[in-house]
């Protein structure tokens, strides 16, 4: 039984997005891959959730601010494991030009182990797609 | 309600809208601002971009052994936005149309573009300097004569002698 659950699961991995402070670029490059058929993500057998409990797939763009942090890092613990981290645009990764501010204690990879990188500011939902493309395959050697 | 059909069926008609990609090709917008190429040889070290770069990306350095710069770009914080393309004088660095930049995480700090300017060395003194591209004359004479072919071989201070003879 575990096992056909799995192979079923291997199938349909949940996207959750959290923004970690960005400029809303990067989110709505995301917004594009999930509600414009154009780039549907869908296709690719995955589902964008509203619940940290439900995820597989994190996609988190910002570069972690000093004021959503704790918020950030409260919200991925309630992720359950196993999951993949993809980071969206280059705040995440390297604080992109928000780099050496005060304001920001990204990059994200100081908290949270990340394994898909997407720079780009914001990249193209091509981009964005073949980042989680890249993710479904990490996730299936996860389960 | 009729209306409403008429979309319904004119869009059974007309077939899928989604891009095909990651499954087929895909279009690339003219003029789209993605990954960054960077050419030494067009390159003459001014350091402009550098310096404008929005993203600190760039970064260029002497190397250990002194035998020349070294440029390396991260693309993971490069911001897309164009200024080192635009303020370099002899175009050495361009925005490129590929925007494929997906990668895993253990290669992060391995995502760059790297490039190496060779010193040349002064054909009168034999100091070693950075060799001037053709580019750059292009750019700074309408026509470039023997003299001038002749002063691109010379570090600044010879070729201030050698103009001021
Ligand atoms: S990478 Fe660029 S577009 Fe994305 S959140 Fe940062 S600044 Fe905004
Ligand atoms: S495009 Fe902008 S951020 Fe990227 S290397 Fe050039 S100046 Fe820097
Ligand atoms: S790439 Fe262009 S702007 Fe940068 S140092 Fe070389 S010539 Fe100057």
């Amino acid at each position: 039984m575990k096992k056909l659950l799995q192979k079923i699961a291997k199938k349909s991995p949940w996207l959750y997005r959290i923004n970690a402070g960005s400029c809303n670029g990067c989110d709505v490059e995301l917004a594009t891959t999930a509600c414009i058929p154009r780039y549907d993500v869908e296709r690719l057998g995955c589902k964008y959730c509203g619940s940290p409990k439900h995820a597989d797939i994190v996609l988190i763009t910002g570069p972690l601010t000093a004021r959503v942090k704790e918020k950030v890092l409260r919200l991925y613990d309630e992720i359950p494991d196993p999951k993949v981290t993809v980071a969206i645009g280059v705040c995440p990764i390297s604080g992109g030009v928000f780099r050496d501010s005060y304001a920001i204690t990204g990059p994200i990879d100081k908290f949270i182990p990340v394994d898909v990188n997407v720079p780009g500011c914001p990249p193209r939902p091509q981009a964005i797609i073949d980042g989680i493309v890249e993710a479904i395959k990490i996730w299936e050697t996860r389960l | 309600m009729s209306s409403f059909l008429k979309i319904a069926i004119r869009n059974l008609l007309k077939g899928p809208s989604t891009d095909p990609y990651p499954f087929g090709e895909t279009f690339v917008p003219k003029g789209l601002r993605g990954k960054i190429k960077y050419n030494a040889k067009a390159c003459v070290a001014c350091r402009m971009c550098e310096h404008v770069c929005a993203g600190g990306a760039i970064q260029i350095r002497e190397v250990a052994d002194k035998s020349g710069l070294e440029f390396i770009l991260w693309h993971n914080t490069c911001a897309f936005c164009g200024l080192c393309e635009h303020y370099c004088p002899t175009k050495a660095i361009r925005l490129t149309e590929d925007y494929h930049t997906a990668h895993k995480q253990e290669d992060k700090y391995r995502y760059v573009e790297k490039g190496f300017i060779k010193y040349v060395n002064c054909a009168q003194c034999g100091t070693p300097m950075v060799p001037i591209a053709s580019e750059l004359l292009n750019v700074a004479y309408d026509q470039v004569n023997k003299d001038i072919e002749k002063l691109r071989h010379l570090c600044p201070k010879c070729r201030q002698e050698r103009a001021l003879r």
